[in-house]
């Protein structure tokens, strides 16, 4: 580590504001403890990360071979999966919304987006269906949308619409269930209903203060170029690490719960539903491929699967971590239960009229 | 989490990402080959933001403690390091939470247990399988290439279009056909074993299993990948009903690891 043995003549020679612990310098090198408290984390951190991926290196080259157990190997092919699937798709998210926040003015939503929240709602769910991306990239960018003073309850309806209808899962679930259109329509009306209601319920009932706005405003005259690196870094660090929270636990779920057990409950009619929004939840799969999994549950009713393809890209517990990393609990915990609701009461509507 | 800690949990999910896919490819044993060029991509973006993160930090700090220095600054971490955080001007609003540190479990995942493609355990323990379309759509639906060959011809096929032929085609055009069939052995509880594929429409949450079941030659070691050539053999009775579709070996060949194990 070169800055360890680096000769510190560089030193200002004033202390730097709002540090009171400079030392003393005497000669050359400053006493031992020079360090401030701040430096020495710095130093330490970097220590730590040269420790990390020594122990990397070492446990990857003797222990390795260790790792055979099935069950293991499964569950941490499930988990890498999951979050390899995500990132690019994080990152797209992360990088559009620091865009947004970074380079488009405020002024231009006002533009595009009614002033009116219940007006906003039904726009925000159809534009929605322009964007591809999976929830992953969804929960930053409605983030920063509220950041730019778009009403909560719009950003929440594109927040839910963007991964349910967008153009890549649609063509997906016509993919999937080719030669039975009334499935992709039932998809596109339920899910984008239940988007707009929940919308519409947020303008009613929903409070500002239940969401922990993205602390990081963008301050007059700073360089937009560092506004979007610390927006994203921002948005990466919150939204990412909950979702690896959530990939932990659809792993888990995925590799504990034998199928078997599903097969029991399919020929009950409204049970096999919430079994379904239940399994879509927990397993959390990418809108993008639910359709696919989806079609492979054949024991289910339509409406069963309707509700796998229309709860997952609203519910799941991938999309849970990451709405409570980048909103807050306060907001998560009212939401989701929102979410499921009328989730469930538009498969069951939908469902029951089309399928 | 600090932001030097930021920074380099950027570099080193990116280089994770990177390593996934340029120099090897374990990558495909976790998603669609699709995946690569985005993968890739998406390291590049956590590695130059990383990089820029740290670089800014150590600069940008050093810069503001002390303006008459300002020719040194951001020579390198040293500089910075020496100034130590002087320009205590509020970065406090961005560190990250603790959670953060998670980021560097799919660091640990790639760079330590480097996690092989999904197998025989997935198949007899937790995977769905895959199923028969609905009865109404099926027709002129096979990507398989079976009409177009010759008769006599060895059709190489995917296990997923086998086990779709096996399941809907009432004509029967798989019968009395040699076919050729790639996939891992997994042991089946009646003395017979499995040739199994894994199908997946995005990453290994989402896989789907196909098999055949074999029973006429004695069941190698799990995991292990041959290709086989043999027949189809007719079930009795509604093709939809079969849940078992069964493959006579008439030639058997063990195969190294093909290099995207998923269909």
């Amino acid at each position: 580590m070169s800055e360890r043995t680096t000769p510190h003549h560089t030193h200002g020679s004033e202390p730097p504001p709002g540090d009171p612990f400079v030392p003393e310098r005497e000669g050359e090198l400053p006493p031992d403890d020079w360090g401030r408290r701040r430096s020495g984390r710095r130093t330490g951190t970097v220590w730590l990360f040269a420790a990390l991926i020594t122990a990397m290196a070492v446990t990857h080259a003797w222990f390795s071979d260790q790792f055979t157990g099935p069950a293991f190997l499964t569950w941490a092919t499930i988990f890498t999966a999951i979050c390899f699937q995500a990132l690019p798709f994080l990152v797209f998210g992360v990088a559009l919304s620091a865009a947004l926040t970074a380079f488009v003015p405020a002024s231009a939503y006002q533009r595009f987006i009614p002033r009116k929240a219940s007006r906003a709602v039904p726009v925000a769910g159809l534009s929605g269906a322009l964007l591809p991306g999976c929830e992953c990239a969804s929960v930053p960018i409605a983030g920063s949308l509220i950041r730019r003073g778009v009403a909560p309850a719009a950003a929440l309806t594109f927040l839910l619409a963007a991964p349910s209808i967008n153009p890549i899962v649609m063509i997906a679930t016509a993919v999937a269930f080719a030669g039975q259109p009334e499935m992709v329509l039932a998809r596109f009306v339920a899910s984008l209903l239940a988007a707009v209601v929940i919308g519409w319920i947020w303008v009613r009932f929903g409070r500002t203060e239940w969401l922990r706005l993205p602390s990081r405003q963008p301050v007059p005259g700073e360089s937009k170029w560092r506004v979007f690196r610390e927006s994203m870094v921002h948005d990466m660090m919150h939204a990412g690490g909950y979702l690896v929270v959530g990939g932990l636990a659809a792993a888990t779920i995925n590799v504990m719960v034998p199928r078997e057990w599903l097969l029991t409950v399919a020929g009950m009619p409204i049970v096999s539903v919430l079994v379904l929004a239940l399994l879509a939840i927990l397993l959390s799969i990418c809108s993008e491929a639910d359709a696919f999994v989806a079609l492979s549950l054949t024991d289910f009713s339509p409406t069963a699967k309707l509700a796998f393809m229309v709860v997952g890209p609203v519910v799941d517990l991938k999309l849970i971590a990451m709405q409570a990393g980048v909103f807050g609990w306060r907001f998560t915990v009212r939401f989701v239960p929102l979410c499921l609701v009328v989730a469930l009461a538009a498969t069951f509507l939908i469902g029951g009229l089309l399928l | 989490m600090n932001r030097i800690a930021q920074g380099l949990t950027l570099v080193l999910l990116g280089a994770a990402a990177l390593t996934a896919t340029v120099p090897t490819d374990l990558y495909l044993n976790w998603v669609k080959p699709a995946f690569q060029p985005f993968l890739i991509a998406a390291g590049l973006v956590m590695v130059v933001l990383g990089v820029w993160l740290v670089v800014a930090e150590l600069r940008g700090e050093a810069a503001e403690a002390d303006h008459d220095h300002g020719g040194h600054a951001g020579n390198d971490a040293a500089v910075a390091e020496a100034y130590g955080h002087g320009g205590d001007h509020g970065h406090d609003h961005s560190t990250a939470p603790r959670v953060a540190w998670l980021l560097l479990l799919p660091v640990l995942a790639v760079f330590v247990v480097a996690p092989p493609a999904l197998g025989s355990y997935t198949v007899q323990n937790t995977a769905t399988e895959s199923a028969a379309p609905p009865e109404r759509e099926r027709s002129g639906q096979f990507d398989d290439g079976l009409v177009e060959a010759s008769e006599g011809e060895v059709v190489p096929l995917e296990l997923r279009q086998f086990v779709m032929r096996a399941w809907i085609d009432e004509d029967r055009l798989l019968a009395e056909r040699t076919v050729e069939l790639t996939g891992f052995a997994v042991p089946a509880d009646d003395g017979g074993w499995y040739l199994a594929r894994l199908q997946m429409a995005c990453c290994a949450a989402d896989a789907v299993v196909n098999k055949v079941l074999i029973d006429d030659v004695p069941a190698p070691e799990a995991d292990s990948w041959w290709t086989v050539r043999g027949t189809w053999v007719e079930p009795e009775g509604e093709l939809y009903d079969v849940n078992e579709h069964r493959f006579s070996v008439t030639e058997l060949e063990e195969v190294t690891d093909p290099p995207d194990p998923y269909e």
